[in-house]
Order: structure tokens, then C-alpha cells, then sequence
């Protein structure tokens, strides 16, 4: 017979077993995890407080597995097959055990290869990764864990807010990546999720009183951007051309140098970052130098802006013409023809826009079954391997026995069930 | 929670499940990954009587002491239609045996898995919890069907 002259490999179950877990891959985290200089990965799951502030509603507790730049959600999907790892066998096997696979020939020698297979652990459950329709933003956890700055120019620094502190030595820009690092490690989104998230919001370090992380309110952004063009308007700097970032600073400071700073440096920097033209903007990790801006979505941000600060729910609704008006008079002269109601994104609620029900969409069959994933079991090896129970189906599971011998191994089974409605291939 | 990291490769090669006496690897080069690690699918499960000592051992651990551990044999795999000598011809992938005991087969197939599957573990010693990933696996062997009876091994 053909297959007794093919090559056999003992097959044997190690004990004890091992603990893995089996993640499937996306194509692009199979490319980066096999690249040259593949980067480490996180998982992330948000601190309990942030998992309550910041609810989804698909689930209660979750991992999502962040690259660099990209983030999923991480499914635990439980199959009533068993997956098994081998590898090759280190030969620890009881030659009295070998009698239960293969009897002795006729000249006494085991017929059996001396190679061997060895499982060595089982995960009845796959880790798989998906990304929800309406991605991961950093935003809604960002808006819960930073600080709100809400402090008007005019205002005589009745909240402690730079108060103070001698404003000429402001941290230096390791601090503020600490600082900023700090925060992120808690928000389940990749790191350049964050950054991003971060830079949308203008949100920035300071470290008056204490080193803090800030966003500031719609308000504190316009009186930024208002300040910042009457600075740029008397100092003459062309705000659309190149410009030093610390001209258009020394350009917002009172003239009396005894005056305190309108608002922070790190504010000005956040917030000429966020609307600097896009290919021109550094990372987040080094500093802002030049910027230049671009009149036409500059236009768009200040319209958002002044809608988000004045009139943000629709009980504190504002005029059309008003709106208009009051938008133009925020641009320099030579923008203001640049106002129209149409260059407001009508659909999106206003910036920055709170995450709202993600929806999940799971097409599991029925032999599969999702559950809930805590962190912690992650870290738990032996989860992994603990037996599942499965809802009992007829025909009754098959039971084969193989006639116990040896010492080690007393017995071993194989449970086979038929199953109707197998996993779809 | 703060984050865990993900190592994409493992921490010490040496230590971790190939070790310097590697065995030969007896299955089809398609199955060989570095590591050596393979996937085995099976519909059902296979059943080794827990003993006493199973909840006395520390999984951690011992896994680095060979001489705890110890070997159950089941029964025997078989790529009938694999030949050595032709590793490009991938129609053997259709047939494989796995023998229970003496007196029964499954018969599966290899497979191509749809998408990669990472194994991961934790790492050991390491400051922390981390985990890493120590193969990347993209075949498995798939018995879908369940034991015949046979007689003429």
C-alpha cells in the first residue's frame, strides 16, 4: 500500500504545555512585522477612567493593537476546532509508549521514524484584528484627558494660568514630549493617531505651575488667532509667505516688556501648527521655526473656530449674517473675501468632533463565538489553553480510545465530532 | 491599563522553542518556519488525561527544564503524496494522514492559512509584561473529518 511506503512522522502531545496566543495579520502588519526593522508594537487599553468617560458602545472592556501609525481592535474569536502547535520533537518519548502507535515488526525493531512531531500547546480561540467603519480617533480621550484652557487675553489672570511662574523659562522641548508621551500612553490609538489628534486640537505643555497638559476652548483658540493677527498686521509680517514663528511671538507680546505674555508660547506654537500649511508642518517632536499659511483653509478653521466658540449646540444658534460678519472680522483685510458659508463642512459637528457610536458590524457563524476581551488575559498563557465547552450537538462526540500502556501517558483520546454546520472554509 | 509591549521578534532564539539540539524537522518544507513551529487544526480535540501533577505545575517555569517535560504519543502523520525530491509540486498538499493509536485515520490537507497567523507569547524574562511574536505561521494542517477505522497499518 502506497501510504506505507510514504515517510511517517510520530506525532506526540507534550506535557505541559506551552502558553501562545495566535494573532491573524493583517497584510500590512504581516509586511511590517517582517521587515527589516520591524517597530515594536502596543497594545493599549484605556485607563478605567477613560473607559468610562469615554464610552464605546461596542465594547466594555478592549485591547486595540497601535503600530506606529495605525490602530485595531484586537477580537477574540473562539472556534470548537483546536488548534495545536507543534514542532519538532526533542525525542523525549517512552519507547514502552511507542507500542501504543506502532507494534514491533517481525524482526522485533519498532517500524517507526525515529523524527517526531510534538504539540505543545493549544489555543482553542484566534486573536483577529479589525478596524471599525468610523476608524479610531484619538480626539474624544484626548478632550477627556487634557486640561481645558479657557483663559480670555483680557482676562486678568484670575485662573492660575501662567500665572506667576517666571514666563521666560519655558520648558524645554524634551519635557514637553515627556509630557505629551506621558498622556498618550493611556489613549488606545497609535502614537500618530495621537499626534494627530494632539496637533488638531492645539493642545500644548506648560509648565507654569506644574507641567500639565492643556487644550484650549474654541474661545482661547480665537483670541490666539485674533491676537496673533493683530500682531502680524502691525509688525507687518505676511502671514501667507515664510515667517519666523518667533517674529509673529515677539509680535503678540505688550510692548511692555513688564506686561505678561496674552497666553503661552506652547499655545501660539499649537495653534500656528495646526493651521500652517500641512506639508510644511514638523513632526510633533520638533519645534515649530517658520510657518506660512494658506488663506483659504486658515478662512475654514477661523469659521469653525468662531462657530465652536460662540454658538456651539443649536440652543446658542447664531445668524447667518451675523456670523458672517463677525467671521470676516476676524481675518486680515485681504482674506476677508475668502468668507462664504459654504467653506463651513455643514455635516461634521463642529471641531474638535466627539467620537460618536462606532458602529460593529460582526459576521461570525454560527460555530464562532466573540468575546469579551480584557486586557489581562492577554498576559495569561494558560488561558489559552484551557479547555472549551461547547453546546452540546448530535450526534454525541465519537469517543476513540487508545489502549493504555506506559508510564507517562496512561491514556490518550481523540474527541472527533461531525458537525453539520462546520466553520465556513 | 497602560500599555504592553509587542516584541516583533523573539527575545532569545536559543532559549525560546528552537534550542541548540534542534531535531530535524520532519515535515514538508512548506511547513518549516525558523522557529519550527507548525499549525495543526483539528475539528475536536485531543484528550490527554490531566494527572495530579498537571495543577502542581508551573507553566512558567518549567517550560525550560526539558526533563520535566514529557511526551504522549498519539499517533502518526503522514503526507502521502509528498516527495522530497519534487518540493515545488504542491498537489500533495491535498492528502494527509494522521493515524490515532493504531487503528483509525483522519484524513485532512494542508492549507493555506488566509491570512498569517503571529504566535505570540510572553516574554520571559523580561522587565514587565511584554509579549512577543515568535513565529509567523502561513500553512496549517487541517483535519476536518473524523477517525475511520483502519486495519492494515
Amino acid at each position: 500500500m502506497s501510504t506505507q511506503d510514504s515517510r511517517s512522522i510520530l506525532f506526540t502531545h507534550t506535557r505541559p504545555q506551552e502558553g501562545f496566543r495566535l494573532l491573524e495579520l493583517t497584510p500590512e502588519l504581516e509586511e511590517l512585522l517582517t521587515s527589516k526593522d520591524a517597530p515594536v508594537l502596543e497594545l493599549k487599553s484605556p485607563s478605567t477612567a477613560l473607559a468610562q468617560a469615554v464610552i464605546d458602545p461596542t465594547a466594555h472592556d478592549y485591547v486595540n493593537l497601535c503600530t506606529p501609525t495605525q490602530t485595531y481592535r484586537i477580537r477574540q474569536v473562539q472556534s470548537s476546532n483546536s488548534l495545536h502547535i507543534l514542532r519538532p520533537s526533542r525525542g523525549e518519548i517512552s519507547q514502552a509508549d511507542i507500542k501504543v502507535v506502532e507494534e514491533a515488526g517481525e524482526s522485533g525493531a519498532l517500524n517507526l521514524p525515529d523524527e517526531a512531531v510534538t504539540a505543545i500547546s493549544k489555543c482553542s480561540s484566534t486573536l483577529e484584528l479589525h478596524i471599525p467603519p468610523g476608524g479610531f480617533l484619538a480626539i474624544p480621550f484626548l478632550e477627556k484627558s487634557l486640561r481645558l484652557y479657557d483663559r480670555r487675553s483680557d482676562d486678568d489672570g484670575d485662573i492660575a494660568m501662567g500665572g506667576s511662574a517666571d514666563p521666560t523659562a519655558p520648558l524645554g522641548s524634551n519635557e514637553m514630549r515627556t509630557a505629551r508621551e506621558n498622556m498618550c500612553q493611556d489613549i488606545p490609538v497609535s502614537t500618530a493617531q495621537c499626534e494627530q489628534g494632539w496637533m488638531e486640537l492645539c493642545a500644548f505643555v506648560d509648565g507654569a505651575e506644574e507641567v500639565a497638559c492643556w487644550r484650549p476652548s474654541p474661545r482661547s483658540r480665537l483670541a490666539v488667532w485674533k491676537r496673533l493677527v493683530e500682531g502680524a498686521v502691525l509688525q507687518g509680517i505676511d502671514l501667507e509667505k515664510q515667517f519666523l514663528v518667533g517674529d509673529l511671538w515677539k509680535s503678540v507680546l505688550d510692548d511692555d516688556e513688564e506686561m505678561e505674555p496674552p497666553f503661552p508660547r506652547a499655545l501660539l506654537e499649537a495653534v500656528v501648527r495646526r493651521i500652517c500649511i500641512a506639508d510644511e508642518r514638523p513632526p510633533l517632536s520638533d519645534d515649530i521655526k517658520w510657518a506660512s499659511f494658506d488663506k483659504v483653509e486658515c478662512t475654514q478653521w477661523v469659521g469653525e473656530t468662531y462657530l465652536a466658540a460662540t454658538a456651539p449646540t443649536t440652543s446658542s444658534a447664531i445668524g447667518r449674517s451675523e456670523l458672517l460678519r463677525a467671521w470676516k472680522d476676524c481675518l486680515p483685510e485681504t482674506w476677508r473675501g475668502e468668507v462664504a458659508l459654504s467653506k463651513l463642512p455643514v455635516t461634521r459637528p463642529f471641531p474638535p468632533m466627539s467620537c460618536g457610536a462606532i458602529a460593529d458590524f460582526d459576521y461570525r457563524t454560527a460555530a464562532t463565538t466573540v468575546l469579551t476581551l480584557r486586557p489581562s488575559a492577554l498576559l495569561n498563557p494558560r488561558n489559552g489553553s484551557q479547555p472549551i465547552k461547547l453546546p452540546l450537538r448530535q450526534p454525541q462526540p465519537r469517543r476513540l480510545r487508545i489502549p493504555e500502556t506506559g508510564t507517562n501517558c496512561s491514556k490518550a483520546a481523540v474527541d472527533c465530532r461531525t458537525k453539520t454546520n462546520a466553520l465556513a472554509a | 491599563m497602560p500599555s504592553i509591549k509587542l516584541q516583533p521578534h523573539c527575545s532569545s532564539p536559543a532559549k525560546a522553542t528552537t534550542t541548540a539540539s534542534t531535531p530535524n524537522n520532519p515535515l514538508p518544507t512548506l511547513l518549516q518556519t525558523p522557529s519550527g513551529l507548525a499549525l495543526l487544526e483539528l475539528q475536536g480535540t485531543i484528550n490527554i488525561p490531566s494527572g495530579n501533577e498537571e495543577d502542581d505545575l508551573d507553566y512558567s517555569t518549567s517550560t525550560d527544564n526539558p526533563a520535566s517535560t514529557f511526551e504522549t504519543p498519539i499517533g502518526k502523520l503522514m503526507f502521502p503524496d509528498y516527495s522530497v525530491h519534487n518540493p515545488d509540486d504542491t498537489k500533495w498538499m491535498k492528502r494527509a494522514y494522521m493515524y490515532v493509536g493504531r487503528y483509525q485515520r483522519m484524513t485532512g490537507e494542508v492549507k493555506k492559512l488566509p491570512r498569517p497567523i503571529a504566535v505570540l507569547r510572553k516574554r520571559q524574562a523580561s522587565e514587565g509584561e511584554e509579549l512577543e511574536v515568535v513565529e509567523i505561521v502561513r500553512y496549517k494542517i487541517f483535519f476536518k473529518s473524523r477517525p475511520e477505522p483502519v486495519t492494515n497499518v
